[in-house]
């Protein structure tokens, strides 16, 4: 009571009177008392939900600070925790490895890294690499040694492993019947006991350390001829190792630490992972004067063939003028190895969910891969489109530099490609000549930005219609009549034997003996004359200069043209009209060029070298230099063989070597 | 005796509640004047000198980032607003200063911008940056150039970075070029793992939305005796950066909503989209060359927000432009840049609009917005009866954005734009639409009187 003082000036007596009043007041009034009253409540309500209001904005402000990075800055889409695999501490390893007719498994610590139990694929000896100090896998390969050559392939491969790695081999079905006396001595200085003695259908497993302890071994021999030898599985302990000690100490560099991640994760690399004088991941080529093509993005497609992607990353970044910035390798698929060789040159890499299959898969691969390229790089006026199996001249960049001006101005093109289709060892000879062609080589290209982005792009094949990006590209309704820019000696060589539509006979067939430059430097003549207009100068006044050939020999024999050096001769072949290529193509098949569908013809033209001389071929009547044709002169006809095989081969290998 | 006690007690709650109440207004107003203050300031009172550990952090980073040949230029906004009044001076000056003018003054942050294209990623600049005593903080995210393709998974890009020395931090923000020729910033974004302390990051003048802009010209000046780039204009830097708000096109949702009804891939919606896109590079050419500012409209922007794309059965390009934007010259320029007039409905005063007749059939629709107290409207008209309509917009604010490589406006209020429009069905085509009676927010708004005819229909 006290304490109430409203104010502290009034004395306490009249205070009392006063309250006496108003209590008094109060009785007489009950209605008005109870007004009070209730005030009093509802004054107390507010006071204290305004109370409660302030102390969880108080508290809520305080919370704030302390947590300044507030809400809003919180990544929504990432915020769950990415699982991370607990580090074991384990020092042993438990390896199972089965080997049997039809099925092979490798298990370590529970976990399947290998297994194969299709039918007629995998046979032969199955190695794994696995790390010495942390138990993946670093490298899976399967060599048929069954067939002749596959032990060498062994050999060699197992040679590069790092010695210290975890071995482990497994035969299915057979793995000895061409295993040589070089792959067993191997083997055998692995620590392997019955490798020397491997013999028909016996079945084996092995694992051991490279240049150290063998920790299994199991064999079972084949009872006959006819049958196999039991299945057999081996399980045994493996010693882990510390990291320091599996790994090299190199100097600790950034390009050393990339080289070490790259090292520690795969395996069949070679020398870019040996602790001595390992190869250099990058290499500084001359930079190039006056380089047109610095800022032109480069797109790599690739797909899962990582000892491809290195060898082709090798000579790219090797060759003069390169810029690395400008490289992104887009690869088809969620595959990591590619992804470690991509890092490992310290290049920029992007994966793309495969889309489709087969052929569309990779033509929907193509065109993600362009549209991000021309996103990527929004300033980007071209593309240089590349394959993973592909070598890159040494003057590649130079070759564009000089020749990327014309494709800006010439609208009458379409490309420029590193690769001429009929650009052999025998009919390929000079670096610096230049040709225009009808016909979009691919294989190391140039694509402008504006073709890409108002024609193909709106209308590329869609994922179910299963076609070759190249062959669409090639169609009339895309080409519409203009031409690549291509050299006469590629600057591009195609060394894949694996692929969607490859295999090693047709690569020996068509490819291996391609001509690819290798001289540095080479200055480009004449360049200006490609222009449109001024090739058909140029032309005519090769033509004019081009001594004829006697029209009575065969010109497959190697004495249609004499032997002479540094002429210009020229041919008429038979030509009725614009597609008719019956002649040519059989012209094309004796001279062992190109001959799956018609290439490198310019206006019923095609220009080429046999020992050392310039060799036109001009298709009469339907070519416009047909007028160059003496009338005494018969053009030549050869008929196609009698069986019509020709129609079959084409769509199906003319794509090929897209792959 | 009861009753007493009763309102002895009653008066007695009331007025502790009151004694609570007036405290803890108190308490509540001096803690957010202190808010509002510098949040250092009690460190600030402790220490001496701080003003120039800041100068002396900038001088550090500037160290660090040109012995790494790492081009980067200022763009904190304090400091430029700073810069600003005296630009002339600092332009023609070069000696050096006798005070620390700019790079002490107080703040939290400074903020540096850098290109992306100009400097190699590398692991050396953390590393000296560390031996100089830096914490550092990166912020990455998904590259926004690969997010509306399908399916691609790159490497995730840097946007931020920030670099804390004793109380004073660097922001450097990394900016990207885009198709469209412009320049992007991305939004700072803390993933989960990362020091939600390092900084106050509810400060930072960049990060809280992506940011679009034009490429600035630089200059080299000399600043407190530092040499720094800063953009040529800070104060149209400064305007740039206070509507530099950018939205991403929603490439997920029109990913789904093809799957739904796949695109049309004929030859004349090729076609269609390819004319189409021409006009709008060119409308967009003739009306930044102006100085007009528009967004896209309609069915141009409900193509950008349902599909990132123009849709192919809307045989015209729609744009939006405020009135108060209007210029005399936007008739003769269009017809300059080869767009004649189709027509021309309504006046200055109410319910303009213009219509060009680009190549082939697509036709470029400009409607002129009108702003009132609580709604944005813009007209429409129909020629045979003179009739007028009206069509409701709830207020807006314009963002940037990317279309067919194009930097445009559009609302940032999108949905509630496009709801308005087109109802809340606006993600099933139409394709046949009435301009009169289709869209949700049309009224009709009376007939011309015909004496004025011949002045608010025009038809070519």
């Amino acid at each position: 009571m006290d304490e109430w003082k409203p104010n502290p000036a009034v004395k306490p007596h009249k205070k009392r009177s006063w309250y006496l009043a108003w209590k008094y007041k109060l009785m007489n009034q009950r209605a008005l008392r109870k007004l009070c009253q209730a005030g009093a409540v509802l004054f107390l309500l507010v006071t204290v939900i305004v109370n409660i209001k302030l102390i969880l904005d108080t508290r809520r402000a305080a919370y704030e600070e302390e947590e300044e990075s507030a809400q809003d800055y919180d990544d929504e889409t990432l915020n769950v925790e990415v699982p991370r695999h607990p580090v074991s501490n384990k020092k042993v390893l438990d390896v199972e490895v089965y080997s049997s007719r039809s099925k092979v498994y490798v298990a370590v610590d529970g976990t399947t890294v290998l297994e194969d139990e299709a039918r007629e694929q995998g046979r032969g000896i199955h190695v794994i690499v696995l790390n010495q100090a942390t138990g993946h896998v670093m490298a899976k390969r399967v060599f048929d040694t069954y067939s002749p050559h596959e032990d060498e392939a062994m050999v060699l491969f197992l040679n590069m492993v790092a010695r210290g790695r975890i071995l482990i081999f497994t035969i299915k079905d057979e793995g000895s019947f061409h295993l040589k006396d070089t792959a067993k001595n191997v083997l055998k200085s692995l620590g392997s006991q019955v490798a020397p003695f491997l013999s028909w259908r016996d079945m084996w497993t092995f694992v051991g350390k490279k240049g150290g302890e063998v920790y299994g071994e199991k064999h079972a021999k084949s009872p006959a001829l006819s049958t196999w030898g039991d299945p057999v599985l081996l399980k045994t302990e493996v010693h882990l190792t510390s990291v320091e000690d599996a790994e090299c100490h190199w100097p600790d560099t950034e390009l050393n630490r990339r080289r070490k991640r790259f090292c520690s994760k795969v395996e069949g690399y070679g020398s870019v992972c040996s602790c001595k004088d390992p190869t250099p991941i990058e290499f500084n080529p001359d930079p190039l004067k006056d380089n047109k093509v610095f800022d032109v993005p480069v797109a790599v497609i690739a797909g899962n063939r990582p000892n491809y992607l290195y060898r082709m990353l090798r000579s790219l970044l090797s060759a003069q003028g390169v810029n690395p910035q400008m490289i992104t390798v887009f690869i088809d698929g969620y595959y990591e190895e590619p992804m470690d060789v991509v890092e490992l040159f310290g290049l920029s890499g992007i994966q793309h969910t495969p889309i489709s299959i087969k052929n569309a898969r990779v033509s929907q691969h193509y065109k993600a891969s362009l549209t991000a390229t021309f996103n990527l790089f929004p300033d980007a006026k071209f593309a240089v489109v590349l394959e993973e199996d592909l070598d890159i001249s040494v003057d590649f960049f130079s070759f564009l530099s000089q020749s990327i001006h014309l494709l800006e101005e010439d609208e009458s093109l379409y490309c420029i490609s590193a690769w001429n289709d009929q650009g052999y060892e025998h009919t390929a000879e000079d670096p610096s000549l230049l040709y225009r062609v009808e016909t979009m080589p691919g294989l190391g290209w140039v694509l402008r930005k504006s073709l890409y982005k108002d024609e193909l792009e709106p209308k590329w094949p869609t994922p179910e219609k299963l076609w070759d990006w190249d062959m669409w590209m090639r169609m009339p309704e895309q080409r519409k009549g203009r031409e690549c820019i291509i050299p006469d000696i590629s600057r591009s060589y195609h060394f894949g034997i694996v692929g969607l539509n490859m295999n090693g006979y047709f690569h020996e067939a068509y490819f291996k003996k391609h001509k690819f430059n290798t001289v540095p430097n080479v200055q480009l003549k004449n360049v200006e004359s490609l222009r449109k207009d001024a090739y058909e100068t140029e032309i005519h006044r090769l033509l004019g200069e081009a001594e004829i050939l006697d029209h009575s020999k065969n010109p497959c024999e190697d004495s249609f043209v004499p032997d002479t050096e540094g002429r210009v001769y020229v041919m008429f072949i038979r030509m009725e009209q614009e597609a008719d290529f019956t002649t040519w193509t059989q012209l094309a098949k004796c001279l062992h060029i190109w001959d799956l569908d018609v290439r490198g013809n310019h206006k019923g033209l095609w220009r080429l070298f046999r020992k050392k001389n310039h060799f036109l071929v001009v298709g009469v009547p339907a070519s416009p230099y047909s007028s160059k044709k003496p009338s005494s002169v018969t053009p030549i006809y050869m008929e196609p063989p009698a069986k019509e095989e020709g129609a079959v081969a084409v769509p199906a290998v003319a794509a090929a070597e897209q792959t | 005796m009861q009753k007493i006690n009763k309102n002895v007690v009653l008066a007695l709650l009331s007025l502790t509640s009151l004694v609570f109440l007036l405290f803890q207004l108190y308490y509540y107003k001096s803690y957010l004047s202190q808010k509002n203050g510098t949040i250092f300031s009690k460190v600030k009172g402790g220490q001496s000198g701080q003003d120039s550990t800041r100068w002396h952090v900038i001088r550090k980073f500037l160290g660090l980032i040109s012995s790494h040949n790492i081009p980067v230029y200022l763009i904190d906004p304090l400091i430029l607003g700073l810069i600003d009044k005296d630009i002339e001076q600092i332009r023609s000056s070069d000696g050096p200063s006798p005070e620390c003018k700019y790079f002490c003054a107080p703040r939290d942050f400074t903020t540096f911008a850098l290109l992306d294209k100009t400097w190699k990623h590398e692991v050396g600049l953390f590393r000296t940056a560390e031996k100089m005593g830096f914490q550092w903080l990166k912020v990455i995210n998904k590259d926004p150039r690969l997010d509306g393709m399908d399916d691609l998974f790159g490497i995730e890009i840097p946007l931020h970075y920030i670099f804390k020395l004793a109380s004073h931090a660097i922001h450097l923000v990394v900016f990207y070029e885009r198709s469209g020729n412009y320049l992007w910033h991305g939004p700072l974004r803390l993933k989960q793992h990362m020091d939600r302390k390092f900084v106050p990051f509810r400060k930072l003048h960049f990060g809280r939305y992506p940011g679009a802009y034009e490429r600035p010209e630089l200059l080299l000046v000399s600043i407190d005796d530092l040499k720094v780039q800063i953009p040529k204009n800070p104060s149209s830097f400064l305007d740039e950066m206070s509507h530099s708000r950018f939205l991403e096109c929603r490439y997920r949702e029109a990913r789904a909503f093809f799957q739904l009804y796949p695109d049309d891939a004929s030859l004349d919606a090729v076609e269609f989209r390819k004319k189409a896109k021409s006009l709008l590079h060119l409308a967009v050419r003739t009306l930044n060359n102006l100085g007009v500012k528009f967004w896209l409209s309609s069915g141009t922007c409900l193509g950008w927000y349902r599909q990132c794309n123009v849709i192919p059965h809307s045989k015209d390009v729609d744009l939006g432009v405020f009135i108060r934007d209007y210029k005399a010259d936007i008739i003769p320029a269009f017809q300059k840049a080869g767009l004649p007039l189709k027509h021309k409905f309504g006046k200055v005063e109410d319910s303009l609009e213009l219509s060009f007749q680009g190549e082939g059939d697509v036709k470029l629709d400009i409607f002129f917005f009108y702003e009132e107290d609580d709604h944005i409207w813009n007209g429409g008209t129909q020629a045979k009866s003179g009739k007028k309509f009206k069509y409701l917009f709830p207020k807006f604010t314009l963002c940037w954005t990317e279309f067919v490589e194009l930097k445009v406006h559009v609302p940032c209020e999108t949905l509630q734009y496009i709801e308005a429009n087109y109802g809340p069905d606006w993600k099933v085509p139409v394709k046949t639409w009435d301009w009169k009676s289709s869209p949700s927010n049309v009224q009709y708004n009376g007939v011309w009187p015909v004496d004025e005819w011949d002045d608010v229909i025009q038809i070519y």
